[in-house]
Parts: structure tokens; sequence; C-alpha cells
């Protein structure tokens, strides 16, 4: 191939890739134009493993997030050219382009990971020795999708989505590109859960409702027990203030991913810290010592709670015995009304005599 | 007279009474008896739905996980608007948009929606135009025989099969859906008396359900017999990109199957054709050749 042929070639390409920009301008942080072909919901295959992989980008909803901040490059940092070579797994804790305010440095997700890894789903054991069933430990995709925010409007009262009044303040004087309404949906949706409690309770679920998972870390099924509390009936009528997972399992004064072991005497579900946990501001804040002294995860399992797993065995008895027999009760007195004057005992001739 | 029909009342009323009471008992039983997680069961989540029973080989572990995959679903909830959304284990994106799946294409019957995996550089490219094109389109002979009259191409029903008019989210941009209109492009003849078929039409489809119904009591050469009879019309070298996507004359009429000239401009101009070339330039040269000579190249997809 002729230097000067690759050259026009170069310069052809070069046009058709900013063409392609221009195209593509809808989403500011595209640079690539990697819309161009991930915008099509049929990009996909099927691996040799037989998963499906699906390469589609809906630009709706990836714009209904914090990450519509970043260029698709700042995750994908290995994809310098399109098109691109196979695109390697996102690593969150590296640095976007984007600089954390507070620190002065660019943005990354490594605190959240360390935070993780020093608590009980960290992969490493307190000897920095690798655990036991590794793959059982999550990594941030096993519990995070994108995130979306979940803005919050108390302009006049407390309800969900963007105040556009409140908006319309902010944008008196913010008034460049859309940094009002961006920063206006991060800082509401950071005052509240960034997920509906249900949906964490799933996540949990995930994990912690699978048998053989149980089984190998021998953890009761705590998903199955809360499901049977209250707080998650709660949950079922669409509270979003009764405690998920993350509320009574997080170490207090610290974020989300810092769930301990509750033999950890910092733990908030050690035994000795529940009180304070349920007495959180926003929940049981003037509870007594006992509010939740008896057994949280109710689990029957008969080896390893046989009290409780007899109790209910007795209740249940106890409440099909005494329904049943009222119900038996009831079927045969109706049944008398029906038939009143049968029986199963014929009248001999003596009777007929003597009730003569 | 009146006195029996109080009487009869009443009975009837003691009947639905022991009926009630029997069905108490049925309604009852499952509430007492359901400690220890058979609430859980009865309204499994997408995570539950994978969860892996015990006693199973590795083979049917896997059928269970794409089985439970395939009809799982998650649900995002952002206060004021609620995400229900098809659920891909290990896509961090979301997908949003419910995906119009094809019931009557004859190819993806057995070859799937997603039939394309060989051509590593190209293998999504090629599903994601499975996803609005019919495999005929590219894979009959691009050429109608002599003594036939030439292909006309027209969009059809993916629940139907029946043509339909231009998708309007085409030339509409606020009804865009990248791919997505529940139909497809697929070839055809059409008559001198201006009646149109599709090379796999109503008579194809039947005939599949027909060998599908029989194959099994069919032997094995029976079986590769009646396959490579209704492969015949499949040409050996399928369409390339390029035939599509060239500033000269592509094979698709984009212009009558609907899409406008911005559209067309953008496929057969810049950015695409750029595209194509560039993979040809610097990537895989012989990359378009997918039938046993493909690049040992490391690739993308």
């Amino acid at each position: 191939m002729g230097k000067s042929f690759f050259k026009t070639r170069v310069v052809t390409l070069l046009a058709a890739l900013l063409l392609c920009g221009i195209a593509g301008a809808v989403n500011a942080e595209d640079e690539l134009d990697c819309l161009l072909c991930h915008k099509y919901r049929g990009l996909s295959r099927i691996d040799e493993n037989g998963k499906f992989r699906l390469f589609y980008i809906n630009e709706a909803i990836f714009k209904e997030g914090p990450h519509v901040r970043i260029k698709c490059a700042d995750c994908h940092q290995d994809i310098k050219k399109i098109p691109h070579d196979p695109a390697k797994k996102v690593e969150c804790t590296t640095e976007c382009h984007l600089i954390e305010p507070s620190g002065q440095k660019n943005f990354s997700h490594k605190p959240v990971s360390d935070l993780l890894a020093k608590s009980v789903h960290g992969k490493l054991d307190a000897d920095g020795k690798p655990k036991k069933d590794q793959q059982d430990y999550p990594g941030c995709k096993d519990c995070h999708e994108e995130p979306l925010y979940r803005p919050l409007s108390f302009f006049k009262g407390k309800s969900s989505g963007v105040s556009e009044r409140g908006l319309a303040r902010c944008q008196t004087c913010h008034r460049t590109g859309d940094f009002a309404e961006s920063f206006y949906k991060h800082v509401t949706s950071r005052l509240r859960k960034m997920r509906d409690p249900k949906e964490i309770v799933g996540i949990c679920a995930k994990c912690h409702g699978d048998k053989e998972f149980q089984q190998r870390h021998k953890l009761d099924d705590v998903v199955t027990s809360y499901k049977e509390t209250y707080h998650y009936k709660a949950l079922l009528f669409g509270s979003q203030e009764t405690p998920d997972c993350t509320d009574c399992h997080v170490v207090k004064g610290e974020g989300v991913h810092f769930i301990e072991s509750k033999k950890s005497p910092t733990s908030a579900s050690n035994k000795k810290n529940v009180p304070t946990t349920c007495r959180t501001s926003e929940c049981h804040e003037k509870a007594g010592e006992k509010l939740a002294g008896y057994q949280v995860h109710v689990t029957y399992d008969k080896d390893k709670y046989p009290l409780q797993h007899y109790m209910l065995v007795f209740f249940t008895w106890l409440t099909a015995g005494v329904l049943y027999f009222f119900l038996t009760l009831i079927f045969l007195e109706l049944l008398r009304r029906l038939f009143p004057h049968y029986s199963f005992v014929k009248p001999t001739g003596d009777d007929h005599h003597s009730s003569r | 007279m009146l006195g029996r029909l109080k009487q009869l009342i009443g009975k009837l009323y003691v009947i639905a009474l022991m009926a009630y009471a029997i069905w108490f008992g049925y309604f009852i039983y499952p509430l007492i008896f359901s400690h220890g997680g058979h609430e859980e069961a009865a309204q499994p989540s997408a995570g539950a739905d994978l969860r892996m029973p015990g006693a199973l080989t590795a083979e049917e572990k896997a059928l269970h996980k794409i089985r439970a995959e395939q009809k799982a679903t998650e649900t995002t909830d952002l206060g004021y608007v609620v995400l229900k959304e098809q659920y891909v284990k290990g896509h961090f994106h979301h997908i949003g948009m419910t995906v119009e799946t094809d019931e009557t294409n004859v190819c993806i019957k057995c070859h799937g929606a997603v039939p394309h995996n060989k051509a590593k550089t190209i293998r999504a490219f090629l599903n994601m135009h499975a996803f609005y094109i019919a495999c005929e389109t590219c894979h009959i002979n691009t050429m109608a025989k002599p003594d036939q009259a030439p292909w006309t191409f027209r969009w059809y029903d993916k629940k139907t099969g029946q043509v339909v008019a231009n998708p309007p989210a085409l030339v509409s941009p606020d009804l865009e859906k990248y791919g997505n209109y529940g139909t497809k492009i697929a070839p055809g003849t059409q008559a001198d008396n201006g009646t149109f078929r599709f090379i796999n039409g109503d008579e194809e489809r039947l005939f599949l359900a027909k060998y599908l119904k029989t194959k099994d009591a069919m032997d094995s050469t029976e079986q590769a017999r009646m396959k490579r009879v209704m492969h015949n019309k499949v040409s050996e070298k399928p369409l390339l990109c390029e035939d599509c996507h060239n500033m000269e004359k592509s094979y698709l009429p984009f212009a009558e199957l609907g899409y406008p000239p911005r559209r067309i401009d953008r496929l057969e101009n810049t950015a695409v054709v750029g595209m194509i070339n560039k993979y040809r330039e610097f990537y895989l040269p012989r990359f378009f050749e997918l039938h046993g000579e493909q690049t040992q190249t490391p690739v993308p997809r």
C-alpha cells in the first residue's frame, strides 16, 4: 500500500469520523460516536458459554443517571478507536476525567471499593489471604447496574421527580448547559436511597437467598425470615421508610458498602449494637433496649435452632387443630340443619311405640 | 307455597355456608403450613429464578439457567417512573425497551434470533441487522432466477408475517426505535397482477411447521435430506456489507423501504461505509470471507 494512498485513506476516515461526531452530537460525551452502533437494540451475540451478550445502550435512560457526565471511554478505557477490539472488563476504581469538587482530584470509585474490601463482603480475610469460595464475594456489577437518579421535589410538599419551579430558581444563576438540572438531580437523589428498598432486598437475595450459597457459608436463610417480618410486609405496601437489609446491617456512620459480620464487635447487627441500630434517627428513636431483644431473623432449622423449630411445629398444629376442629363442628351443625330428621340409627318398633 | 319457598331458600343458604366452610378449610391450609419459604417460592424474584437446584448435572444446570434468564425481568423504581425491563445477567446498562420478537421467520425457528457467531469481527453487527432484516434477505441468492421476476423488498410484521407499510419510525425522530420496529425487511416477488409473495411466505411456514412436528419420527438420513431440500434456496455466499453500504448502488432499495434521504446518505456514504473501510484496511483484510477462510487475528466482539 502506497504511503500517499494510506494518507488519503486516513484523511478520508478522519473526515468520516468527524461527520459521525457531528451526526452523533446528541450526546456531548459520546466523542467516539459509540452510539452510531450501540444505539441499535439488536447489537448482540451469544458467546462460547451460551451467555447472551448485549451491547446496546439505551441513550434516553443513560441520560437519566450520573454517568451521563462522563465519556464512554472514561470507563471503557481500552477503547481508543472505532471499530474497536474486544472491550475489557470495566474497572470501576479507575479515575475518570471528572474532578471531585471537595478534593480537586479526579473522581474514582476507589474509596467505595476500599470500603467493600474491608467489609464482610471483601475477597480477602484479615490476614490478606483470599477467602474460600471467591466466586461468592461480590464485585461492583454483582449488585449494581447503571445507576439512575431518583430526584425529589419538595418545593411544595414532598414528591418524586424534578421540581420545575425549584430547578428554575437554580437556573437563575447557573445558566450554562445542563449543570443546574444535573446538580439538582444528583443532590436530591442522594437525599434518599438511590434504590427502592424492595430492589435492595432482591439484590441481597441473589446470593443470600440461594440455598447452595447458604450451605457453603453456613448462613441462615435470612431472606425468607426477613420476608416474614412486619418490615417486609410494609415494603410490599409501598413504604419507602421501612428498613431493608442495608438499614440494619451497615456499620453506623459508614457508607452502605461497609457491612460487617455480626460477630464483629463494631457490627450493626452484633447483639450488643442491635438496640443502637434500631434507635437510629428516623427509625425507633425512643425504643427501649429490648425492642430487638428477640431473634430478629427467626429461622426454623431443626438442627441449628431446635427450640424455634419445635415451637413452630407446635403452633402450626395448634392453629390447624383449633381451626379445623371448629370448622368441622360448623360443617356438622349446618348438615344437621339441612337434614334435621336424618339419623344413622334406624328407629325400632319400640321407639315408634314409645314415641307415641 | 310461601312456606315451601322459605324452606328452599333456607336450605340453599345452608348449602352455601357448607360450601364456604369447605372452601375456607382449603384456603387456610397453605397459610397455616406455609412457614419456611413456600410463600417466597410462589413469587420468585429475578434472582430467585436463577437459583440452581442441587442435584442437576452441569448441562442441566446450564439449561435451567438459560431458560430462567430468558424470561427474567427486573424492575427499577425511580419514584416518578418505574422501569420494567428484560434481565440480562452481567449487563450493566439499562435496556429499557421491550423487544418485539420475530415469531414468523422460518430460519430463526431453528437458527434462533441471534444466529451469527462465526465471523468474530462482525457477528454482533450481523445480529444487529437480523433484528430488522430477515435472514433470507442476505442469505438467499441475491439475484432472482432468470424465469422469475426480480426480488422486491417489503417489510413484514414479526407477529403475523404479513406485508405491512414502511415503519413510521424511520422518518420520525420522535418514534425512533433503532431497529426495534416490530417489522423486518424480506425479499419476495411481485406478480404481473400486482400480488406480492415473500420468498418465505405462508406456504414455507406451513411446511416448516409440518417438518418440525414430524422430524422426530424420521431417521437421521431422512432428516438430512429434508434439511438439504429446505436449504436449497440458501446462497453459498451471503450478501456482503458493502453490497448495501456503498456509494454507487445499494442492493436494498432504501428509499422504497421508507428510509429518509438523511439516513440513506448515512448508510451509503460517510459513517457506515467509512467504518467498513476502516475494518478492511486496518484490521482484517479478508474478514468478509465467511466460509472457512477467516483470519485468525484477534478481532472485535
